[in-house]
């Protein structure tokens, strides 16, 4: 998306008159960024801040407050691992570990390539499926750490030493 | 008992409005807008007794009343789909499977109250959810359920769907206002409560999920009917997420006050391998922690409140024998430091502190007095602002109470005694 094009969405939504308030137009235009930008610049921020008439600080303070805001660039698919409670009880911080370990990033890096940001995360409603794991809106419940070579080869990862594995 | 809130989940395509209109889907709203005025509605839900099911347990009937009496206008109906308490997914289960039932109990409510728009606040984490939310209510104004003049009457109801992006705070009624707002998810300090200074100062009413869908139900068989399920003093079906160490993990829909060990036990399987049962947390991350001969307790409002704890969003949280309970209560007070929102130092610093003093502790680097420190912070932390700062400490306090033993084991060995390797 092109930043003229993004300017275009938010007035498209302003006009369906979903809110009294310009300013509440404030998350939805945020995840129109995210889900079509790698990151929220401040040139992004900048464009919602006119559109939307609100102080560019505002919108600042919006767009860092929620966690599934990157206002760093983030890979094409984000990977969150869910460590809260019902998910450690049954292994959630071991594939945190594995899925680090097999892409060879830190929780919160992104992978060189691109693809993948890894992000441990707090409960995500899907603790009859602990561990839970989702790869943008796709979720993966009961992983076992076996799983998960399978799982990212979905998402394009090449195996462990960049070529598809058999 | 009878399935009465998860009536339609193992219909086919049980979240189409097809499958929810032929099980006598929008007939209470019907009845509601034909044979009731707003008076009567609210009347029928004091009566049948029903209480939040967002974990504050407050009066529906009494709510509505309220917001039924402001005279502001426009008035906003808010459905609380945010729901973010650790290991809760009971609302996901009704907005994944019958949404309509959410989108019925919206509409009766803002027809009650005199609200003209609302919106449902779901949380940023719940993706699918949204897609069926939406085309549940694109079904619904086709079908003429929402709209201007529903059912050829003078009620007109919109309603939106409003995603949240991450933020446990947002949960709490005045930082989602905030939210919805456009700005930070802070709460803002109660009251005046939303009923009359809510969205946009307007009044607001913001129930949860799962108390909406209670009231096609009341409004179909009646509150007398209705007050007869479950507890006495505080009645309906309720959800219960049982989640952790169980041996079926899941929703379990049960009258109000079934004995925390008959849900465990009978209902999700008993322990994993059955081992023995360690400690539980019967109302979620915020609620204080039960010990195995605890577990009688009627999982209802007052009885937990009796035992020194709390119902909250009814989310069942097991551990067995060989879990760390030290280790448990780490990761839970982790979870609020992570999502306080910083405005108030009780909370913001007491959850930095609990969290180091407790990691401390959990790599056998603490001394006896960190458990006296705790219990002071906890102290503290009963001034915070909101609901968040106030229930925080809970589960590290009750653990440090009721499993002391574990916690001076760690302190004596100087590691922790469950660690495998
Ligand atoms: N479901 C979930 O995911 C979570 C639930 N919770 C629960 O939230 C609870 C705390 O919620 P709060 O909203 O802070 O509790 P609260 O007691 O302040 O309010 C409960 C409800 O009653 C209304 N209310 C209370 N007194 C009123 C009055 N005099 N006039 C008009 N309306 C009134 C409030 O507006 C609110 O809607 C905790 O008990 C906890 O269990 C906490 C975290 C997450
Ligand atoms: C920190 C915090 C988080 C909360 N999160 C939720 C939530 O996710 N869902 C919910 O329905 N209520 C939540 N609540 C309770 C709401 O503030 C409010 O009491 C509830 O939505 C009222 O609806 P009810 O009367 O139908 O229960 C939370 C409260 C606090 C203090
Ligand atoms: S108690 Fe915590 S979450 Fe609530 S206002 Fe204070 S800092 Fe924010
Ligand atoms: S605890 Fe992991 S999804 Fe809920």
């Amino acid at each position: 998306m092109t930043i003229e094009e993004f300017r275009r969405e938010i007035r498209s939504l302003k006009e369906k008159g979903i809110y009294p308030s310009n300013k509440s137009y404030m998350l939805p235009s945020l995840w129109i960024a995210e889900k079509n930008f790698p990151a929220i610049t401040k040139e992004i921020m900048r464009v919602i801040s006119e559109e939307l008439s609100v102080p560019l600080v505002e919108v600042e303070e919006a767009a860092t407050f929620y966690a599934m805001y990157h206002t760093k660039p983030k890979g094409k698919y984000v990977i969150r691992v869910c460590t809260n409670l019902s998910c450690m009880l049954n292994g959630g911080e071991e594939i945190l570990k594995e899925i680090c370990n097999l892409l060879k990033v830190k929780p919160g890096e992104t992978t060189p390539d691109g693809l993948f940001t890894v992000e441990e995360y707090e409960c995500m409603g899907l603790c009859d499926g602990a561990p839970a794991v989702t790869v943008n809106e796709d979720r993966y419940l009961k992983v076992k750490p076996s799983d998960l070579p399978e799982i990212l080869k979905k998402y394009g990862w090449k195996g462990e030493n960049g070529k598809t594995s058999p | 008992m009878e399935r009465l809130l998860l009536r339609n989940i193992d219909r086919e395509n049980s979240n189409s409005i097809e499958t929810y209109l032929s099980n006598g889907g929008y007939l209470s709203l019907r009845k509601a807008l034909r044979e009731m005025s707003p008076g009567d509605v609210i009347e029928e839900v004091k009566r049948s007794g029903l209480r939040g099911r967002g974990g504050a347990g407050f009066p529906t009937g009494m709510k509505w009343e309220f917001a039924a009496a402001d005279i502001k206008e426009p008035k906003f109906f808010v459905c609380n789909a945010d729901e973010g308490e650790p290991c809760t997914f009971k609302d996901r289960l009704i907005i994944e499977k019958d949404p309509h039932a959410l989108i019925e109990g919206m509409l009766i409510g803002a027809y009650a109250t005199g609200c003209r728009y609302g919106y449902i606040y779901l949380r940023g984490e719940y993706p699918v959810g949204r897609k069926i939310l939406e085309r549940a209510i694109g079904e619904a104004y086709d079908k003429g359920f929402l709209g201007e003049n529903i059912l050829g009457t003078e009620f007109s109801f919109d309603l939106y769907i409003h995603s949240g992006a991450g933020a446990y705070i947002c949960g709490e009624e005045t930082a989602l206002i905030n939210s919805l707002e456009g700005r930070r998810g802070e709460p803002r300090i109660k009251p005046p409560f939303p009923v009359n200074a809510g969205y946009l100062w307007k009044p607001t009413v913001v129930n949860n999920v799962e108390t909406l869908a209670n009231i096609p139900l009341i409004i179909e068989r009646g509150g007398d009917w209705y007050a007869s399920i479950g507890s006495p003093d505080c009645p309906g079906p309720k959800l219960y997420p049982v989640s952790g160490k169980v041996k079926r993990p899941g929703v379990y829909e049960l009258p109000m006050g079934t004995p925390l060990s008959e849900i465990i036990y009978e209902h999700a399987g008993g322990i994993v391998g059955d081992r023995k049962l360690k400690a539980v947390f019967p109302g979620g991350a915020s609620s204080s922690v039960l010990t195995s001969e605890e577990i009688d307790v009627p999982m209802d409002f007052p009885s937990l409140a009796k035992a020194g704890t709390m119902l909250g969003s009814g989310a069942v949280m097991v551990l067995d024998e060989t879990d760390c309970i030290v280790r448990a209560s780490l990761r839970l007070i982790k979870f609020f430091r992570h999502e306080s929102c910083g405005k108030c130092t009780p909370c913001r610093e007491g959850t930095d502190w609990l969290v180091r003093i407790v990691s401390r502790i959990e790599e056998g680097l603490g001394s006896e007095d960190d458990l006296d420190t705790i219990l002071d912070i906890s102290s503290v932390m009963e001034n915070s602002f909101c609901g968040l700062g106030m229930a925080a400490h809970n589960p590290v306090v009750s653990s440090v109470r009721k499993f002391k033993d574990e916690f001076l084991k760690h302190i004596k060995l100087g590691r922790c005694p469950f660690r495998r390797s």
